[in-house]
């Protein structure tokens, strides 16, 4: 109510100022950003008053101060550092060509790293970027979202030390610019569709979901956008069952309402069902009604998870696994990689997982790779934010905090 | 950066730097020097704007004194790579490398904060107080609002420039930026945000 009354009244302002000034009066619709309908209310979550996000450093830790030492895998794998000094890189994608594209959110940089005999070389490709965190590669091409900026960088593997300059594929695209929970994922699909992630502009708040809160599709130009799947917070990652072709997304719960959730999800797009709904805002996990946005039966018709995948867990990357080198148990199994909690007072997460689908749609998490957080000391060493497999079947884990990617391999009997 | 009259300023000012540079290497004094030649060149070009002791006196120019020292890396490196663009400042800073721009972050966290600027008003102290506390601004920049890590220090920043700091958060114009800043004032009137500058700064 009082909401409202404030949009009118700043509405008019803007419209002054708009004729004082002799610009368009189109500005009259209120600021970008964040959505001024966001109903957190911290004070009344019983949470301890000094979480707040950590820090992400610019600058990478040299070689010998990333934790190499403290990872633990089950029996038989083996970590060793693959690359370093791409500071805040996360997302991953591999080009036919060999190299290595890595997305960053604060940060603002697109990285290559490349394969030069065993020892890899890193190379900023694109920087001043606002968090380029959505990255993929097809014929050539090099994609990067950067909020609702859309670039394609054509031949790329060929220039990667001078780029030149992109085709620009906004407007296409048409894209939300607020920057909120729209660090961007994005992946084709089986179907050859750019599938793109567009969050919530909120912690918790009531959405369009034709606006924002989903997952969509296009052609790779950008035309001939769907909604795949809506009532989403924000999910940042995405990957489709090698089998079954079905989409499986993580979503990262809302903040503010206790320390023990609402869970992170994992949740699947059957078959004949997209479009579905998620449940955000009115209905987190397995059916908790939200507390801040009330509507009655909040859960009816909502699509519920897979699997939960922790409190403030924040679960990022997944990829389904379909190489040789593991056991023959990890296949078509999914690795989610969870960069860990601020909003929760005894840190969770900063891990690994593996999730086994079920024959009911359901999945089975299982820890993977541990050892980043330190329970004792509420404290952690690292952040793994995404997962990516290789051509010959190990597993690459970025690690935003550290600047680097861990090469998982396997060498213990099959 | 439409919030500011930037073109009229910034030409004065790069005359004030370049006029200042040599002149006034005895403010140094304080704090341990800087290794390097470049380095001390540097820096009293940096306090043309941001002042002799790291306390600005000019208009909507930040204070660096007392700044968490990560809180100003993280900023330096944002502005060289232009991802937070500063106009007055991008010839100063595009050249500097990782280390420099450590040198010059714990430089200018060593120096003591002063308040300058626009003085605290005691109504919008008052004012700003229950709104400050409703947001829970002292969760992320500490209780006494002393700034952490990479969240800056409000206590003792000036006035002016916080307010448009804020608004252009608010408006997504401050790009770089960990959003969370933004959605902690969204809710926030005009009025809120002025309140909330003399409450900060007066800490
Ligand atoms: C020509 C004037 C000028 C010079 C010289 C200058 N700055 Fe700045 N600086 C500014 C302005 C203006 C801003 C505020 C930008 C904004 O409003 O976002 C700023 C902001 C900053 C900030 C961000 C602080 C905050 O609280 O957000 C840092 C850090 C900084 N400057 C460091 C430096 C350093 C180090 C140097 C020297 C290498 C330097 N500046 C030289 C004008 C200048
Ligand atoms: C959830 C964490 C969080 C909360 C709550 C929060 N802030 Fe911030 N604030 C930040 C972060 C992070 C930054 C730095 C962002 C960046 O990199 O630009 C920041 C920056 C600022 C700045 C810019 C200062 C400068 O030197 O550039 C001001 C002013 C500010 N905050 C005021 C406030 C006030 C007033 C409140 C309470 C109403 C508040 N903040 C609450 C996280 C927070």
């Amino acid at each position: 109510m009082s909401a409202i009354v404030r949009t009118l009244s700043l509405g008019f302002a803007a419209a002054v100022a708009a004729t004082a000034f002799g610009l368009s009066p189109s500005i009259a619709q209120g600021p970008p950003g964040m959505s001024r309908m966001d109903k957190t209310n911290a004070g009344a979550s019983g949470q301890a008053r000094t979480l707040r996000p950590h820090r992400t450093p610019p600058i990478a830790p040299k070689p010998d101060k990333i934790p190499l030492d403290k990872i633990k895998l089950p029996a038989g794998f083996k970590a060793e550092i693959y690359s370093h000094g791409h500071a805040g890189g996360r997302t991953m994608v591999r080009a036919p060509g060999g190299t290595i594209f890595m997305g960053s959110r604060a940060i603002g940089r697109v990285y290559a790293i490349v394969d030069k005999g065993g020892k890899r070389e890193v190379k900023i490709i694109a920087k001043g970027l606002t968090h380029p965190n959505g990255i993929e590669f097809r014929n050539g091409s090099l994609y990067v979202f950067s909020i609702h900026r859309v670039y394609r960088y054509d031949i790329i593997e060929k220039n990667l030390d001078k780029p030149g300059k992109p085709v620009e594929l906004t407007k296409a695209y048409n894209l939300p610019p607020e920057i909120h929970h729209n660090w961007k994922y994005v992946a084709f699909g089986p179907d050859g569709k750019m599938y793109v992630q567009v969050g919530a502009n909120c912690n918790i708040c009531e959405i369009n979901n034709g606006i924002r809160g989903h997952i969509r599709r296009y052609n790779a130009d950008g035309t001939g956008m769907e909604i795949v799947a809506r009532g989403i917070r924000n999910t940042v990652g995405f990957d489709w069952h090698p089998e079954t072709k079905e989409l499986w997304f993580t979503d990262n719960g809302r903040d503010w309402a206790g320390n023990e959730g609402p869970e992170d999800e994992l949740n699947r797009v059957a078959k004949n069902n997209e479009g579905a709904f998620y449940g955000f805002p009115y209905c987190h996990a397995n059916g908790i009604a939200d507390q801040n946005v009330k509507i009655p039966n909040a859960c009816a018709g909502v699509t519920m998870p897979a699997a939960l995948l922790g409190p403030h867990a924040a679960a990022l990357g997944i990829k389904f696994y379909t190489g040789a080198m593991f056991p023959a148990a990890y296949r078509n199994v999914a690795f989610i990689a969870r960069h860990g909690s601020w909003n929760r007072e005894n840190k969770y997460g900063y891990d690994v997982v593996v999730a086994r689908p079920q024959a009911d749609g359901s999945a089975k998490i299982e820890p993977f790779l541990q050892g980043l957080l330190d329970n004792d000391g509420n404290k952690f060493y690292g952040r793994p934010s995404y997962v990516m497999q290789m051509p010959d079947g190990a597993l690459l884990v970025s690690d935003e905090t550290n600047g680097a990617t861990y090469r998982i391999s396997y060498s213990g009997a099959k | 950066m439409a919030e500011r009259s930037g073109k009229y300023r910034s030409q004065g000012i790069f005359l004030a730097a370049a006029l200042l540079v040599a002149s006034s290497l005895q403010a140094l004094a304080q704090v341990p020097p800087p290794v390097s030649a470049k380095l001390r060149e540097r820096i009293e070009v940096c306090k043309t704007c941001h002042g002799a002791d790291g306390n600005s006196q000019m208009e909507k120019i930040p204070s660096l004194a007392g700044q968490p020292e990560y809180f100003l890396l993280n900023q330096l490196v944002l502005m060289r790579e232009g991802v937070r663009p500063v106009k007055e400042m991008a010839e100063f800073v595009k050249d500097l490398t990782d280390e420099d721009i450590q040198s010059l972050s714990a430089y200018f966290s060593k120096l003591v904060p002063i308040l300058t600027g626009p003085k605290p008003d005691p109504a919008l102290v008052a004012k700003g107080k229950p709104v400050a506390e409703k947001l829970l601004c002292v969760s992320c920049h500490g209780k006494k609002l002393e700034g952490v890590e990479q969240i800056p220090r409000l206590s003792g920043q000036r006035i002016d420039y916080m307010i448009a700091a804020m608004r252009a958060y608010r408006m997504d114009k401050r790009p770089g930026a960990d959003t969370t800043m933004s959605a902690a004032i969204a809710s926030a009137s005009d009025g809120d945000l002025v309140a909330l500058a003399h409450y900060a700064a007066s800490r």
